[in-house]
């Protein structure tokens, strides 16, 4: 057999299967979130590409010479999911990917994930240059609420 | 083969690290990271990933016997990195592989370095360190964070992975936001390669010894206003002695045909000085369809320390691609790519004479992956080319001008 009719035939089966599953549907996301940083953190407001450059470990510093420490939730989580597409511009798979790459490139390690709103709390109010996400439906407690530009 | 028993031990590993993350809802609000051993120095992080498979060509033996199919598709590694502070990083890795006939003896180092990030603007790193060139050297042996099985061979050749991966020195890096203009990441680099002796291989002589006097780059990516849109460009350079011996029947031939003094011991230095390597990558992600797009230029002199016998020459290869991918689903990815490489790119259709084959000039390889993700942690993959071409390949053994190349690989990773 022809490697031409063989690539062709791979081709056809591969176009078949992922057809098949195209037509799966997925989770929505469409919980709407805040986001928070410790009180002593003087920042008001920030960007969208400063909050997606923060958890992806691009931004180190917040520009008062507080390292910043970004805090996820971990997944499911429909307002993760809501978070990855709008702020990181990714799709969970794409976030997989991109942290694989740092892991195995020794370039760095996703932030830590909390199991629950609470927890995201707890590691902002430990940390001076930590930032969360919660569903705005959860009270922030003595975190600062800041605003997304 | 050699592998496999570890394999299992790898997969073992992973199998228990899933089952020993915690589950998705905490009462207690308790952090994942909270489940990671904490150590004097920081909290520890401990990944890896084994990766078996499968090729088979139709014709031409690729990277091994691949013409009666092989199972020696082989990759593992292990890691364990710490923040020893909120600026310092530390890490290593180690990393073996069955590829056809490239495997190492035993597992690697394959990076291992301190990382100091002091601004924004400005980190170190010192140690081994993964060479930036291109869009995905440095990921280019983490099935788990690509779609393709391989890379385009022209760009990043798993026959060269043991000598252009890492290198041992210094690395700067850092970004710089260019206001609404986007943000500029930049790296350069200082050191030299640390090349294992049976990383290469090399017909009708023993390799020795491999000296890299130094090897030095850049590379900057601008990304841009555009969401996804990022350009660069690397820049690298080398000088390479390899010490080879040759055998005594061939020391014997050279010597009765009068080419070397009767003295000759068979040491035989080949230089290159230098080697450098320029490319150009444009890479655009929308949604979950991405697009990349690289173009390189690499640049030779050699020299041998038997200039009657191995006339030096200068050589410039020219290799570019185009990648395409798309996840209709969670679960699956389909993609390809067009790469095309020229042995010499003033001569791109072989017409020179020094070519046996026209087709011996140039390699054009169109591939086409289907990648499935059972779950986060493992994954299997189907991949074929066709390919035009053996530029690639050792034309002596490999005859065919087209061939087809297919591969099948599952991967765990943690």
């Amino acid at each position: 057999m022809r490697p031409l009719t063989q690539m062709l035939k791979l081709v056809v089966l591969v176009v078949v299967c992922t057809c098949v599953c195209v037509s799966q549907p997925t989770d929505a996301a469409d919980e709407s979130f805040k986001v928070i940083v410790n009180p002593e953190n003087p920042i008001t407001a920030v960007s969208r590409t400063f909050l997606r450059d923060a958890y992806l470990k691009r931004a180190a510093d917040w520009g008062h010479g507080t390292t910043v420490r970004p805090v996820d939730l971990s997944r499911p989580s429909s307002v993760r999911e809501r978070f990855t597409h709008e702020v990181l511009r990714k799709s969970p798979s794409q976030l997989k990917n991109y942290w694989n790459q740092q892991i195995f490139s020794g370039k760095g390690v996703p932030p830590p994930a909390a199991t629950s709103p609470m927890g995201v709390i707890e590691y902002v109010m430990d940390h001076p240059g930590a930032i969360g996400y919660l569903p705005s439906s959860v009270d922030p407690g003595s975190a600062k609420v800041i605003l997304v530009r | 083969m050699r592998y496999q028993a570890s394999f299992v031990v790898a997969v073992m590993l992973v199998a228990g690290s899933v089952r020993a993350q915690p589950g998705a809802v905490d009462p207690a609000g308790e952090l994942e990271e909270a489940e990671a051993p904490e150590s004097p120095l920081g909290k520890i992080e401990i990944h890896g990933f084994a990766s078996e498979g499968a090729f088979w060509s139709t014709a031409n033996d690729y990277l091994g016997e691949s013409s009666r199919g092989t199972l020696e598709l082989f990759e593992a590694a292990l890691n364990v990195s710490s923040e020893v502070s909120e600026r310092l990083r530390a890490g290593i890795q180690l990393y073996a592989r069955d590829i056809g006939k490239f495997d190492t003896d035993y597992p690697r180092i394959d990076w291992a370095f301190l990382d100091y990030r002091w601004k924004e603007y400005l980190g170190i790193r010192a140690g081994i360190i993964k060479m930036p060139f291109g869009l995905y050297n440095e990921y280019a042996d983490i099935d788990s964070a690509r779609l393709s099985i391989l890379m385009p061979q022209g760009i990043y050749p798993v026959r060269n992975r043991e000598a252009l991966l890492a290198h041992r020195g210094f690395a700067v890096y850092g970004s710089h936001r260019v206001g609404a203009a986007g943000a500029l990441d930049y790296q350069a680099w200082l050191g030299s390669l640390s090349v294992p002796e049976d990383a290469l291989t090399l017909a009708g002589a023993d390799l020795e010894r491999i000296d890299t006097k130094y090897i030095t780059g850049a590379q900057v990516f601008w990304r841009t206003p555009i969401t996804g849109l990022r350009l660069g460009g690397t820049w690298l350079r080398t000088s390479i002695d390899f010490h080879v011996q040759l055998p005594p029947d061939t020391v014997e031939q050279l010597v009765m045909a009068g080419l070397v003094p009767p003295d000759y011991t068979g040491a035989l230095v080949v230089s290159q000085r230098p080697a450098s390597q320029v490319i150009a990558s444009l890479e655009y992600q929308r949604g979950d369809s991405l697009f990349a797009l690289e173009y390189g230029r690499s640049f030779k002199h050699q020299q041998t320390s038997l200039p009657m016998l191995i006339p030096s020459f200068d050589e410039d290869r020219e290799s570019f691609y185009a990648l395409a991918t798309h996840r209709p689903h969670e679960r699956f990815e389909l993609g390809g790519y067009y790469s095309v490489s020229h042995l010499d790119a003033n001569d791109r259709l072989g017409r020179d004479m020094k070519w046996a084959e026209r087709h011996h000039a140039f390699q054009r390889d169109l591939a086409v992956t289907l990648r499935y993700d059972v779950n986060d942690h493992w994954l299997w993959k189907l991949e074929g080319h066709f390919i035009d071409g053996t530029a690639d390949v050792d034309v002596a053994t490999n005859p065919k001008r087209y061939w087809g190349l297919f591969l099948l690989r599952t991967t765990v990773s943690f």
